[in-house]
């Protein structure tokens, strides 16, 4: 609720994200009761000389409210050009400023393999027109101290009104005349990439795209998500043909608000956009409306290494805007999880401090809408906060409201209602809803009264029927290992499905072990593929160089094994080291961003352990524990998972090639600021070297990294003699 | 999912410093005998009124032994008073159909509730309890303690970036209280003991160190009687305000230094000492800041973002700070390109400017941009509300809502080239590279 703003480049943009406070996340409930009464602490007390003379019966509670004002819809003004194009007015007079809104209401289409097209062609339009240039819109529009951007949906245009004119002459060049250069199509084809790459680290922005796949199938515009072939795949020719095809004025509003009249925005618009031609082919697409799942799933997306599970319940729902329901809907959605005080965030986060914060959605649409309830919670209480999330649900559905907390939710909503007025936007925002949707004429201008004749009885109807826990996509996201064994409870049929974070159906064999295999044999098969024992033991010493790069830049790591114990590694960007390992068998250091400085002790003793080249040689001798987990499918193979245990307690999973026998993934538990975190290692590009099998690509990630990092084998010797220098510890 | 939209953001709403007005703002002005001073705007359009209370007290009012308290105490101030329980202040706010907020800066902190105008009393309510005896109990001061935490964690320690700012200004200061950020130091919030916070609360929570700034649908008379109510018998306080008075001495020589942080792509960070808000230089360094980061035709952008395609995204961001204070520059790379040649390409467009006087076409450019700028920004009431509590506190002249764009159109070119000559120069800044934060391969 209450944001606590810093004064930092980010502050004003965080000003305006509503993320709860995590207040009393901690607290229990019964905590708080017995802290209240008690005053022994309180800080008042020792202020007391303030409060001394005060007459305090005012004081003592909220004061009653006036007489509720009058809530006073502004209205507009709207006339229709011969092409079509609907033009709403909506004026306001107190800053001396205009804006425009073109909106193209443009059917939903399906994009399919070139997903993404429609909105790198809307942002294409204001990159160039059949007369100016980028650099001369650019200048043009801020020459005036406008602003000018265009997406998907169309244009939106503001500036003082002295410069209304100019500001319509640009707006109308960018609808009219754009001209695609192909130069920045291909930037912003580059820039979306980037955006993609990073989003697959995502959690929550994999669970977005599974959520939007799974709600509403991928036949359906709706579920349809850009990927990184979906873009590779777009061309600019398909980004002109939806411009030809959909930006046609007769399904499009142009929506004016502030400093301007009717009468003095319509020969100005006549003007500039009565040239723009309408169409009478348009295609108007349909498609099989979406429909709740016949009986609940549980459907699992796994992100190795990630510390908490992004939940989402969610559904598609028949519930169009105007609908007499949308409002009773609304209340219900906002005491179950609209607003900060709501039984959600109440329960998960300031009762059982499970997450940040937990909220539900329930939209109307008129194609197709949605019920969405959902949390970020830690991987160990992924299982309870499901049985929250139900309990909740069933409570809404099954008890009825008190006046008390109906009267809050519908008091909250009515002051939200009354303060957004205070923009002139949102009387445009009506106004164009009133035309997109045909609703009746007072629809807004009845919304208060609608709300308040909202009844309890009113509120558990619209829960019977919109919020169905025994209809829903139960999505996961999150750790395997840790969460997956106790979430099939949730679903029908006691089930998890599993997920590609693109929402593709992933099959898990169950398959058995075979007879007689242990951990054991599966580490003498994986010595045996490497080049036998033999082989192996005679490797006594190792030097490598290896690259990755990293946005652009070049990261270097050189690595030196002289075993029993000497090891020596640095990594280093841009030519500089970043980091740096020693150890001389006796004393070891090492300097990174944190300093330079001796390492002792147990890491001494570990950081003596990585001079070893075949670890696994040495498991049975020094103590490693070892547990054959089963068989999983790793890059589409299967492999034995062996969890590995070090005497110091350190723990890391391998994974064998079930028919190479060789070592193809490993993840190691890191600590990362008193988290814990997985780092992963895909093992790739096996080449043999006097004798002995060395993987030469590792693709690295999780543990804090951005992206993956793919290390690959620049130079490596075997049984080299070291330069005794590189293991000196200074 | 694509960061230059996202950085543009911070690039437009980082702007924000000044604000202005041209249609004039009318308000009715005083000072209650306790020292509160108050103002009241009225504007009768919509039925709602913001209520807003700004504290003359920053982060450099803190002790060096106890930073981030100022912004840690904002937080303590939302727990209740000797009327109100614990947790209950945002019922009572979301029962009247309102909403509320609060931040902390360098130089002040701020509260405010916007609420349905029949509701101003009990905005008033709140805001004296607030002030007269705010109650905060030890269960309190545990929580908002990892609170304050979590939300270090998340702004600073876990944001791409987020730690630009603390990392530039305490290398740009070295003895004066901006040096310290303002969520301060953790360890500073564990040591703090009970008096620490009694007598920040006496110290500084008092009428006479505080305006009541109140705009929207509002009788003056009505308006101003409610007020007596609430806030007329709050005690003043005894006690002398502290402010440090602190001159922090020339840098003498560029710093330059790298910060590994959570990020993919690398960033150069310049930041240069600048004059206090409200002087002649100022308003041409802000001017400056216009000229080069503001808009797709901006020097810096057009550079390094279109053209030579070197950066991601670039922008110089002056802090509008009661002392003197900094301009931060900022240029992320585009992959594969090195920082030296992001750096390079930033201190060209600033020698542009020291060397070759702009031309009359892009002055008025400039001038148009601020002019846009000022209409803009107080287009809602709790904006109005905390300009005129703004002008109030810094310059003791709230009417500079109206007439601050004067001093803006005051400058002439040569103003800026000078601008840029006397304080955008490698002995008055300091330089970061920010990298990626290395893991174990």
């Amino acid at each position: 609720m209450k944001k606590i703003i810093l004064f930092s480049l980010m502050a004003v943009l965080t000003f305006t994200q509503c993320t709860p406070k995590l207040a009393d996340a901690t607290a229990k409930a019964d905590d708080q009761k017995t802290q209240v009464d008690k005053k022994a602490e309180d800080m008042a007390d020792k202020a007391a000389d303030k409060t001394a003379e005060v007459a305090q019966d005012f004081r003592s509670k909220v004061p009653a409210p006036g007489p509720a004002p009058k809530i006073q819809l502004g209205s507009y003004d709207n006339f229709k050009l011969s092409n079509g194009l609907e033009v709403i007015v909506v004026e306001n007079h107190k800053l001396p400023r205009v804006s425009f809104q073109l909106f193209v209401d443009a059917p939903s289409i399906s994009e399919g393999e070139h997903t993404g097209y429609i909105d790198i062609a809307g942002d294409l339009m204001s990159k160039g027109t059949t007369t100016r240039k980028k650099s001369q819109i650019d200048e043009e529009v801020d020459f005036i101290g406008a602003t000018l951007v265009t997406d998907a949906d169309g244009i939106y245009a503001e500036s003082l009104t002295k410069h209304t004119d100019k500001l319509v002459e640009l707006m109308a060049d960018v609808l009219l005349n754009p001209s695609f250069p192909e130069a920045e199509f291909d930037k912003i084809k580059k820039q979306t990439l980037s955006g993609l790459a990073q989003e697959k680290e995502d959690p929550s922005a994999i669970s977005r795209n599974v959520t939007r796949v799974l709600r509403y199938g991928k036949d359906h515009p709706y579920g349809q998500i850009a990927t990184e072939a979906t873009i590779g795949a777009v061309t600019l020719d398909k980004c002109k043909e939806y411009y030809n095809t959909y930006f046609k004025p007769n399904i499009s509003y142009l929506v004016v608000v502030g400093d301007i009249t009717a009468d003095q925005a319509r020969p100005m618009i006549e003007n500039y956009l009565g040239k723009w031609k309408s169409s009478n082919d348009i295609p108007k697409p349909t498609f099989e409306t979406p429909q709740m799942p016949e009986k609940t799933s549980v459907d699992f997306v796994d992100k190795s290494g990630a510390v908490q599970s992004v939940i989402a319940i969610t559904y598609p729902l028949s519930l169009k805007p105007g609908e007499t329901d949308v409002i009773p809907a609304s209340v219900l959605n906002t005491m179950l999880g609209g607003y900060f005080q709501s039984r959600l965030n109440q329960n998960l986060r300031e009762t059982h401090g499970y997450t940040y914060g937990a909220r539900s959605s329930l939209r109307s649409d008129r194609n197709v809408g949605f019920f969405s309830a959902g949390a970020s919670v830690r991987n160990e209480v992924t299982d309870s906060s499901l049985v929250q999330f139900m309990k909740e649900f069933n409570k809404v559905r099954d008890e009825i409201v008190g006046p008390k907390e109906l009267e809050l939710v519908k008091n909250s909503m009515s002051g939200q209602f009354a303060r957004s007025l205070e923009r002139p936007q949102t009387v445009a925002r009506f106004a164009l809803n009133t035309f997109r949707y045909k609703l009746p004429k007072d629809y807004y201008a009845t919304y208060l009264e609608k709300l308040s004749k909202v009844n309890a009885a009113d509120v558990m109807a619209m829960a019977k029927k919109y919020v169905r826990p025994d209809r829903a996509h139960i999505v996961v996201v999150g750790n395997k290992d840790d969460v997956v064994e106790k979430i099939g409870q949730f679903s029908a049929d006691k089930k998890v499905n599993f997920y590609d974070p693109y929402g593709n159906k992933v099959e898990l064999k169950e398959q058995s072990l075979p007879a007689g295999l242990t951990a054991d044999k599966v580490i003498a098969s994986y010595i045996q593929a490497i080049g036998g024992m033999d082989k192996v033991k005679e490797v006594k010493s190792m030097s490598m160089t290896m690259e990755a790069e990293f946005q652009g830049m070049k990261l270097v790591n050189e690595l030196h094994q002289q075993e029993p114990n000497k090891y020596s590694m640095s990594l280093s960007m841009m030519g500089s080291v970043m980091q740096k390992e020693v150890t001389n068998g006796e004393k070891g250091m090492k300097a990174g961003q944190a300093g330079t400085g001796a390492v002792e002790g147990e890491e001494l003793n570990e950081m003596k352990e990585r001079a070893l080249i075949f670890p696994e040689l040495t498991y049975a001798e020094k103590g490693y524990k070892l547990a054959l987990k089963g068989i999983e499918p790793v890059d589409g193979k299967d492999a034995y998972k062996v969890n590995i245990e070090s005497p110091s307690g350190k723990k890391s999973t391998d994974f064998f090639d079930a028919e190479s026998g060789l070592k193809i993934k490993s993840m190691e538990e890191i600590d990362m600021g008193g988290q814990k975190a997985y780092q992963t290692a895909e093992i790739q590009d096996y080449k043999e070297i006097d004798g002995v099998k060395v993987p030469h690509t590792m693709v690295i990630s999780g543990g804090g990294l951005p992206m993956a990092l793919t290390m690959k084998i620049t130079d490596i010797k075997v049984n080299n003699t070291i330069d005794p220098a590189i293991f000196k510890v200074e | 999912m694509k960061p230059r939209i996202l950085l543009l953001a911070f690039l437009l709403l980082g702007l924000t410093a000044a604000q202005a007005q041209m249609n004039k703002v009318n308000y009715t002005e005083y000072t209650m005998d306790n020292g509160l001073h108050v103002i009241l705007h009225q504007d009768n359009s919509t039925p709602i009124v913001a209520v807003t209370v700004m504290y003359h007290v920053g982060s450099k009012n803190e002790k060096p032994n106890r930073t981030g308290f100022a912004h840690f105490f904002e937080h303590l101030l939302f727990e209740g008073s000797e009327n109100i329980a614990r947790g209950e202040f945002d019922d009572y706010i979301s029962n009247a159909g309102g909403m509320n907020n609060a931040n902390t800066t360098y130089d002040r902190t701020f509260y405010y509730e916007v609420l349905p105008s029949n509701q101003l009393a009990t905005g008033l309510w709140l805001e004296s309890e607030r002030m007269l005896h705010a109650k905060v109990e030890q269960v309190g001061i545990e929580t908002q303690r990892q609170v304050v935490k979590e939300e270090r964690r998340q702004r600073i320690d876990n944001r791409p970036y987020g730690s630009v700012l603390e990392e530039s200004m305490k290398r740009a200061f070295t003895k004066h209280p901006y040096h310290w950020s303002v969520i301060g130091s953790m360890d500073h919030l564990d040591a703090a003991q009970e008096e620490d916070y009694v007598n920040f609360y006496k110290d500084f929570y008092v009428p006479n160190n505080a305006v009541l700034s109140i705009a929207g649908d509002i009788k003056i008379d009505e308006a101003k009687a409610m007020i007596d109510q609430y806030f007329k018998d709050i005690p003043k306080g005894t006690k002398p305000i502290y402010r440090p008075n602190i001159v922090e001495p020339p840098l003498a020589a560029e710093v330059r230094d790298t910060v590994y942080d959570n990020i993919q792509l690398p960033a150069v960070v310049q930041t240069y000492r600048i004059p206090a808000q409200g002087t002649d230089d100022y308003y041409a360094v802000d001017m400056l800041s216009t000229l080069l980061s503001q808009g797709q035709s901006s020097r810096l952008y057009r550079a390094l973002v279109d053209e030579q395609q070197t950066a991601l995204f670039v922008g110089n961001f002056p802090l509008a700070l009661e002392d003197p204070g900094a301009s931060i520059a900022f240029g992320i790379a585009n992959m594969g390109v090195s920082l030296e040649n992001v750096e390079s390409a930033m201190d060209t467009e600033v020698d542009r400017v020291k060397n070759e006087l702009i031309s009359e076409r892009e002055f008025q450019k400039l001038r148009n941009q601020i002019e846009n700028d000022f209409v803009t920004s107080n287009s809602t009431i709790a904006g109005i509300a905390e300009s005129l509590a703004n002008y109030h506190m810094y310059y003791g002249d709230a009417n500079l809502i109206n007439a601050e764009i004067d001093r803006y159109m005051k400058v002439t070119r040569e103003d800026i080239m000078n601008a840029a000559k006397k304080y955008f120069h490698k002995d008055n800044r300091v330089v970061l590279y920010y990298l990626p934060k290395p893991t174990d391969p």
